[in-house]
């Protein structure tokens, strides 16, 4: 075969492989990683929408993505809302917020915004620790509803209650939101996005709403966070403060500077990667007996910008195609 | 009563305040003379605290204090040189802010949990050489340690402005950051300056990190609150404005003192980011910058 047919048939490959990846593994544990790894893939690419495409720096983005699942568990808990609708709804309520944050967010840059977010994230938090009667605080929700069963024909119905089968639910979300974001970035206004990350007053300059531009995609990579929230209440069935905390941000930032910041593959790479690094990581640290899983992230994250510009991705491209690299002999 | 209770507040707020600004000096310093936004601030801070937790394990009461102080200086300031050559030196000529932000980020997680494999997660708390003492001046009272604590961070910051304004080095390292290029013309050496400036401002935070440790416990994870304190400090005095650092030291620690108790504990820390969030909208040059 040459290489345009590969070409067509490799996604198809692909998805192929992973609809049929939980059946091989018939592995719990590792079907749970792969779902964790999806959440992951969804935070990561918002991330990126926002840092990679328009240059600004959220360090709060956990907090969307902690607004979605407290949004989505309290209307199914109170209300009695359909987890599916509080899916969406957990994404739209994270856009607000989105909306909220981005429009003083527009006014700054740099250190400025980094810490404003981290504010933005770290008051959010304390509101969650503290509005007891709502969130019950610290002890977090629980027994928050899984995704409804869906009635099939002839009396039977789908049930979301396995990892196998939430699985197939954050491959749909993952495939979704990664392909809206494909298509946001190969299209015009994906263009304006990054010629305003590389020079705002040049975009400006040849009329592009700069503005407008850095709000929608603020608020789209909010919404996307909020929708992987909304998902990881309803599976794991438990949502604490823990999810708004900087820490939670700085994972999924590690995740997209490892895969490669600005690239579309990147972040999946990066949250694949580690996902199962920090899972292969807590067998060392058994061994070893001692805990160094953040330790080697934090050595990643500065050994990446250090010394692998571009991340994995950039890697990958350098090794394969040396001679395109400008400034390369 | 009532008038004494606010005073009472407002002294506990200078003392906090005075730590705030010893830390967030540090932090302005380095930023107004490399530009680098350093997250990993508040760590040297922890590492200070930590080498006065074994200092004063080790020697006696005033012996303990005084030595704590100067070892934490001596540590931290080589600690600062080390990471701004391996660390941040590389990114000097092509950094972008992202890539700056992420760096100090990586070393942020770095130290924090190398500090919890090396010390481990329990809190310890600093010893008291006065025994506990208290300062009563009728209105209100303070220990003496807290008294200590503020004297200490006023004769710091003071002998700071007169290292700055005074001395050869001092005149370099304002000049560099006025103007690198020109103060480069003027036969500065201005990778000199950078480590120095660099290997100063982290030893500020590691002092200030012993005198926070006279306030709260110390844990490899209390890195993360005084970066956040210095940064809204720094932004609320203008990003590289000494003075501007000082005085807005001062208003968060009061402020806070006074919100945690007239408002609410609970949200005590968000007091600093609602008076950052208030600044970047009204006068995003800080409380006392230019106005651009």
């Amino acid at each position: 075969m040459d290489a345009r047919s590969w070409r067509a048939i490799a996604p198809w490959a692909g998805l192929a492989a992973l609809v049929v990846l939980p059946l091989v593994l018939r592995d719990r544990y590792l079907v749970h990683l792969l779902v964790m790894a999806g959440i992951f893939v969804i935070l990561s690419s918002s991330w990126n929408l926002l840092a990679g495409y328009t240059g600004q720096l959220n360090l709060g983005h956990a907090a969307f993505y902690g607004i979605g699942a407290y949004t989505s568990a309290l209307l199914a808990i109170k209300l009695g809302i359909s987890p599916w609708l509080g899916l969406v709804l957990g994404g739209l309520v994270a856009a607000c917020f989105g909306l909220l944050l981005g429009v003083p967010a527009l006014r700054l840059s740099g250190p400025y915004l980094a810490i404003t977010t981290i504010g933005f994230a770290e008051i959010l938090r304390l509101v969650a620790m503290n509005w007891v009667d709502l969130t019950r605080g610290s002890l977090g929700l629980y027994g928050i509803p899984p995704l409804t069963p869906i009635p099939l024909p002839g009396g039977k119905s789908l049930t979301f209650t396995s990892e196998v089968s939430a699985y197939y639910v954050i491959l749909v979300l993952c495939l979704l939101s990664l392909a809206c974001c494909r298509r946001l970035v190969n299209s015009d206004f994906g263009i304006s996005a990054r010629s305003l990350r590389d020079d705002e007053m040049a975009a400006a300059s040849v009329g592009i709403d700069v503005n407008a531009y850095k709000l929608a995609i603020f608020m789209l990579s909010a919404f996307f966070a909020g929708l992987a929230g909304a998902f990881f209440a309803h599976y794991q069935r438990l949502v604490s403060p823990d999810t708004l905390s900087t820490a939670e941000t700085f994972t999924i930032l590690t995740m997209v500077m490892l895969g490669g910041l600005g690239t579309l593959t990147g972040p999946v790479v990066g949250a694949v990667v580690l996902t199962f690094l920090a899972e292969g990581l807590r067998f060392v640290e058994d061994w070893v007996k001692m805990d160094v899983r953040l330790i080697i992230y934090g050595l990643l994250l500065i050994l990446t910008i250090l010394f692998m510009r571009g991340g994995m991705v950039g890697l990958f491209d350098r090794f394969r195609r040396p001679a395109a690299q400008p400034g390369r002999e | 009563m009532e008038s004494s209770l606010l005073l009472q507040q407002i002294v506990n707020g200078i003392i906090l305040g005075s730590v705030y600004s010893l830390i967030a000096l540090g932090l302005t310093m380095i930023f107004g003379v490399m530009k680098i936004s350093n997250f990993a601030h508040g760590d040297y801070s922890m590492v200070g605290a930590y080498v006065a937790v074994f200092l004063m394990a080790w020697l006696p009461g005033w012996l303990g204090w005084v030595g704590s102080i100067l070892a934490a200086a001596a540590v931290v300031g080589v600690l600062g040189v080390v990471t701004e050559r391996l660390v941040f030196r590389p990114l000097l000529t092509r950094w972008t802010d992202i890539d700056i932000i992420m760096v100090s980020i990586g070393l942020f997680i770095l130290l924090e949990n190398l500090a919890h494999l090396v010390f481990g997660a329990t809190p310890r708390m600093l010893k008291d050489p006065f025994g506990g003492a208290v300062f009563d001046l009728g209105l209100f009272s303070t220990s003496q340690l807290r008294v200590f604590c503020l004297v200490f961070s006023c004769v710091a910051i003071a002998v700071l402005q007169l290292f700055l304004n005074r001395s050869r080095l001092g005149v370099a390292i304002r000049a560099t950051s006025q103007n690198r290029f020109a103060a480069q013309l003027m036969g500065i050496n201005i990778n000199t300056v950078y480590t120095l400036t660099f290997s100063l401002g982290a030893a500020l935070a590691g002092v200030g990190g012993v005198l926070y440790g006279t306030l709260f416990a110390i844990s490899p994870v209390m890195g993360a609150i005084p970066t956040q304190k210095a940064f809204v400090v720094t932004i609320m005095g203008g990003m590289g404005h000494m003075r501007g650092a000082i005085l807005g030291g001062f208003i968060l620690g009061v402020a806070e003192t006074l919100g945690g108790n007239y408002l609410s504990m609970a949200y005590k820390n968000a007091i600093g980011f609602m008076i950052l969030i208030l600044v970047l909208l009204l006068r995003p040059s800080g409380l006392f910058g230019r106005r651009q």
